[in-house]
C-alpha cells in the first residue's frame, strides 16, 4: 500500500508540472481548452494527493512500523487523536499535509471560478500548481513519507510527549490553513500581473480568501499560545521563538493588507502597495516554513530539524525574482493617479497604521534573522530574545491600538473640525476618564497604563459607531433596539464586523500588557501540609498521587488552593514520563477567572522525603487573550457572511472587466 | 504623529535605573540547556545549565554586585550569546536602531507622499469610454439605488 501512496505522490508531480505548462500556454495564447485541461490536471492532482495522505493515514492507525515515518513518529500506545495529529506531528507528514490543503484549495478556487474570471485563472491554476510542484519534489526527491524500514521496527518511538496535547490537534492544522490559503491571493496577484488586469477585479475576488488566511493565521497564532502556556509551563504564552515570529510576521503584513485594500476599493489608489503586501505576505509563508525546517536559528519548535534549508531559500529566491519581475513589468500600468485631500483623513489613518504593521513586521524579522547577520559580519554568536522584541514592539503596538481608535471613526478624505470633535469628543473623553480612574487605583504609569487607557478610548470610538447607527435606524425607521442593531450589523457586515475585529484585538491588548506587567511569581519547596502564599492566595500542597499505563506514568501533587480563609479550588500540577521517548514532561493546574489565572507547575518531587518544589504563578487578565480570540472570530464570521450588496459589486467589477478597453 | 513616535522611542531608550532584582538579571541571560528561553523563563526540571545559573546570581547579588558586573562576568564564561538581547554597542547597535531607523523612514516616506498627494490638483473623472459609459453609468445609478438603504 506505500507504494501505492508513493506513486500517487510521483503522478501528482507530473501533473502539477503539466498544469503548470498548460495553464500558462493557455493563458499566453489564449487557447481555453488548454485551460480546462490545466485545470483538469490540478483536479488530478488534488486527487492523487488526497489518495496519498489517506495511504499515511491509514499506515499510522495500523501502526504499520514498516514505514519509517510511522515508526518515527508514533507508537502502538499512542491514543488514536494524536495518531491523527502525527500526520502532521513530523516533517515529511506535515509537507504531505500542507500538499493536500493546497491542492483543495486549488480545487476550490477552480470551482468557483469555472464561470469567473476567465481571463485570470489560467495563470492562478499555473501559479498554484507552481508551489504544488516545488512541494511535491520535496516529498518525491527529498524526503519521501512513505520510506520503508529495511527492517521493521517493532514498536514505534512515539510523538513527541510535548506534541501529546489537545491544542496541538488544532494549532498546525489551523496555522498551516492559514498559510497555505495565502498561496490563493497571491496567485490572483501574480495572475493579475501577468495578464494585465490590475482593476479591483482580483481583489474583491481575493477578498473573502484574504480574510480566510487572515483568520486562520490569527487562530493558529492565539491556539499555538495556548499550547505554549498549557504545555511549556514556563508560565508564558509567547517567547518569540523564531518559529512563532515566523507565524507572526504573515498576519502583520496580512493584516496591512486588510486595510490597504480599503482604500484601493474607495479610492481607487495604493495598487501596486496592495499587490507588494500580497506578494510579501506569501513569501514570508514561505520564509516561515524555511524557519521551522531549516534549524537555522535554534528554536523550541525544531521538532524538526534537517537539510530542506537550501531548497527552502532557493523556492523563496526563484518567488521574489518571478513576482518582481512580473511588478516591475507592469508598474507603469498600477500606477494610478492618487489624490489626498487632507492628513486628517481616513486614508492617512489607513496609510500610517500599514507603517506600523510593516514596521513591526520588519522589526520582528530584524530580531530574528539578526544572530545569522552577527554571526556573518562578526564571526559571534549572540541571542535576540524576548527582552529585545518586547522592547522593540511595545511602542510600536501602543502607536497601532491609538491608530485602531482614530481609523473606523475619522472621515474619508477630509476630516473637518466639526467631524473631529463629534467622532472624537465622547471617546477621548471615556480614555481620559479611564487614565484618572487608574491613576486613582495607583496603576504604575508605563505600558499597561497606556494600553489601559487607549483601549478604552478604542472601544469609545466602536461603541459610539455602534450606537449612532443604531439610533439612527431606531429614529428614522421605528425599529425596536435589538432589531436596529441587528440589522445595522447585517446590512454592513464589512464594517461593523471589522468593529467587531477591533473589540477582540482590545482584549488581546489588554490581556498582554496585563499579565506582562502584573504577574506575580512564587517558588518553594514544601513538605505535606506545608504552606506557601502567591499573591492573594494561599497553597498547601497536601499529597501526591500517582498512576500508570503502559503509554505513561504520572505523578500529582495535590494542591489545595485558600483565599481569604476560604479554600476555593483544588489544584493538581503534574508531571508525566512517557515511556517510548523515556521523556518527561510537565502538566500545569490552572486556575482561570476573569481577572486571573493562578498556573501551578510542579517543579520537582523527592520520593524519600515527600519534598515538592513547587512553581506558582499569578497572571492577570490572561483570560482575555482567549476571549479576544473568540470575539475575533465571531467579528471575522460577521464580514465574511455573504451579502447581497457585495454579490453585485464582483458582478459590476466583472462587467467593467469585460468591457473591451478603449 | 512623528512627534508621538519619536517621544516612546526617547521613553523607551531612556530605562530607568533600579536595583538589579534577581528576576531582571535572569532575564537578562539566556538558558545554555538549549531551551531559548531566557534563565528566568527555563524551567526545565534541575536544567544543567539554569538552575547553576540563578543560584550564582542569588549569590552574587548578596555579594552586592551589581547588574553590570554579573552580566560581564557571564558574558566572560559563556560569549556574548548568553545574553538574552544584543548589547547597545558597536555593531550590535543596529540590532536596536534599525527596526526604529526604518518605521521613521516610512513615516517621512508616507508623509512626503501624502503632502504630494494632497497639493496635487484633484482629478476630474476621467472621462468614460464612449461606448461602454452609457452602460456602465446606467449599471452605476442602479446600483446606487438598491444600495440605498431601506
Amino acid at each position: 500500500m506505500p507504494e501505492v501512496g508513493r506513486l500517487a505522490v510521483c503522478l501528482a508531480l507530473l501533473f502539477a508540472a503539466y498544469g503548470v505548462l498548460a495553464g500558462v500556454a493557455g493563458g499566453l495564447r489564449r487557447r481555453a481548452h488548454l485551460v480546462r485541461s490545466a485545470e483538469h490536471a490540478a483536479y488530478a492532482v488534488f486527487g492523487l494527493v488526497v489518495i496519498a495522505t489517506a495511504i499515511l493515514l491509514r499506515a499510522l492507525l495500523r501502526h504499520d512500523f514498516t514505514l519509517e515515518y510511522v515508526a518515527a513518529y508514533s507508537s502502538s500506545t499512542l491514543p488514536t487523536q494524536y495518531t491523527v495529529a502525527a500526520l502532521w506531528g513530523g516533517q515529511k507528514g506535515s509537507l504531505l499535509f500542507w500538499s493536500f490543503l493546497l491542492t483543495l484549495f486549488t480545487t476550490i478556487v477552480q470551482v468557483q471560478n469555472r464561470e469567473r474570471n476567465r481571463a485570470l485563472m489560467p495563470f492562478v491554476t499555473a501559479t498554484l500548481m507552481t508551489v504544488a510542484v516545488f512541494f511535491l519534489s520535496l516529498l518525491v526527491f527529498v524526503t519521501d513519507p512513505f520510506e520503508r524500514l529495511p527492517v521493521a521496527a517493532r514498536e514505534g518511538a512515539d510523538l513527541n510527549p510535548l506534541l501529546q496535547n489537545y491544542w496541538m490537534m488544532i494549532h498546525p492544522p489551523s496555522l498551516y490553513t492559514g498559510y497555505v490559503s495565502a498561496s490563493v491571493p497571491f496567485a490572483f496577484a501574480i495572475a493579475a500581473l501577468a495578464t494585465g488586469q490590475l482593476g479591483d477585479q482580483w481583489t474583491r475576488s481575493v477578498r473573502r480568501w484574504a480574510l480566510f488566511s487572515w483568520a486562520f493565521l490569527s487562530l493558529g497564532n492565539l491556539l499555538g499560545a495556548r499550547w505554549a502556556y498549557e504545555v511549556l509551563g514556563w508560565g508564558g504564552y509567547w517567547a518569540w521563538d523564531p518559529v512563532e515570529n515566523a507565524a507572526f510576521m504573515p498576519w502583520l503584513v496580512s493584516t496591512a493588507y486588510l486595510h490597504s485594500v480599503m482604500i484601493q476599493e474607495k479610492r481607487d489608489m495604493l495598487r501596486v502597495w496592495n499587490v507588494v503586501l500580497v506578494l510579501l505576505t506569501f513569501a514570508l509563508t514561505i520564509f516561515g516554513t524555511f524557519l521551522t525546517r531549516s534549524g537555522v536559528i535554534s528554536s523550541v519548535h525544531s521538532f524538526t530539524q534537517s537539510g530542506l534549508g537550501p531548497f527552502f531559500i532557493g523556492f523563496l529566491v526563484f518567488v521574489l525574482l518571478v513576482a518582481g519581475g512580473l511588478l516591475a513589468y507592469r508598474l507603469p500600468d498600477l500606477r494610478t493617479r492618487a489624490t489626498m485631500e487632507s492628513f486628517l483623513s481616513r486614508e492617512a489613518a489607513f496609510l500610517f497604521n500599514n507603517l506600523v504593521l510593516v514596521g513591526i513586521a520588519f522589526a520582528v524579522f530584524w530580531g530574528t534573522v539578526f544572530p545569522v547577520l552577527s554571526e556573518w559580519v562578526r564571526g559571534v554568536k549572540i541571542t535576540v530574545g524576548p527582552p529585545f522584541f518586547n522592547r522593540v514592539n511595545a511602542p510600536l503596538g501602543l502607536v497601532l491600538l491609538f491608530l485602531a481608535g482614530v481609523g473606523p471613526a475619522i472621515a474619508w478624505r477630509r476630516a473637518s473640525p466639526r467631524n473631529l470633535r463629534r467622532a472624537f469628543a465622547g471617546p477621548v473623553a471615556a480614555g481620559v476618564v479611564a487614565a484618572a480612574a487608574l491613576a486613582l487605583a495607583r496603576v504604575p504609569l508605563g505600558y499597561a497604563f497606556a494600553t489601559f487607557a487607549l483601549g478604552v478610548f478604542v472601544l469609545g470610538t466602536i461603541g459610539q459607531e455602534f450606537w449612532r447607527g443604531m439610533r439612527a435606524r431606531q429614529a428614522m425607521l421605528h425599529e425596536s433596539a435589538p432589531r436596529a442593531l441587528g440589522r445595522l450589523v447585517g446590512k454592513n457586515r464589512r464594517r461593523y464586523g471589522g468593529y467587531l475585529i477591533h473589540v477582540g484585538v482590545v482584549s488581546i491588548f489588554v490581556a498582554i500588557a496585563g499579565s506582562n506587567a502584573f504577574r506575580i511569581e512564587a517558588q518553594e519547596t514544601l513538605k505535606p501540609g506545608d504552606e506557601m502564599a502567591a499573591g492573594k492566595f494561599r497553597l498547601r500542597y497536601e499529597r501526591v498521587t500517582s498512576e500508570e499505563n503502559a503509554h505513561l506514568s504520572r505523578l500529582a501533587a495535590e494542591v489545595s488552593v485558600w483565599r481569604d480563609g476560604k479554600q476555593i479550588a483544588t489544584l493538581a500540577p503534574e508531571k508525566r514520563f512517557y515511556k517510548k521517548p523515556q521523556q518527561p514532561t510537565t502538566e500545569v493546574a490552572m486556575r482561570s477567572t476573569l481577572s486571573e489565572d493562578l498556573y501551578l507547575v510542579l517543579g520537582s518531587y523527592d520520593p524519600p522525603s515527600g519534598l515538592v518544589t513547587l512553581q506558582a504563578f499569578v497572571n492577570p487578565l490572561v483570560s482575555w487573550l482567549w476571549i479576544g480570540g473568540v470575539i475575533m472570530a465571531g467579528g471575522t464570521l460577521v464580514t465574511m457572511w455573504p451579502s447581497a450588496a457585495e454579490r453585485r459589486a464582483v458582478a459590476y467589477e466583472l462587467g467593467r472587466a469585460q468591457v473591451p478597453a478603449e | 504623529m512623528r512627534r508621538t513616535v519619536l517621544a516612546l522611542v526617547a521613553l523607551l531608550l531612556a530605562a530607568p535605573a533600579v536595583a538589579a532584582t534577581q528576576q531582571e538579571v535572569e532575564e537578562s541571560l539566556t538558558c545554555q540547556c538549549g531551551c531559548g528561553l531566557t534563565v528566568h523563563a527555563c524551567n526545565h526540571l534541575d536544567c544543567p545549565s539554569g538552575e547553576p545559573m540563578k543560584k550564582e546570581i542569588a549569590e552574587r547579588l548578596a555579594r552586592g554586585e551589581d547588574k553590570e558586573t554579573i552580566l560581564t562576568a557571564f558574558r566572560t564564561r559563556y560569549g556574548e550569546k548568553v545574553l538574552s538581547s544584543p548589547t547597545f554597542r558597536g555593531f550590535n547597535w543596529l540590532a536596536w536602531v534599525t527596526p526604529f531607523a526604518a518605521i521613521l523612514a516610512g513615516a517621512l516616506g508616507v508623509t512626503l507622499v501624502i503632502r504630494r498627494w494632497v497639493r496635487a490638483p484633484a482629478p476630474r473623472p476621467a472621462a468614460p469610454p464612449p461606448v461602454a459609459g452609457e452602460l456602465r453609468q446606467r449599471l452605476a445609478r442602479e446600483l446606487e439605488d438598491m444600495d440605498r438603504e431601506p
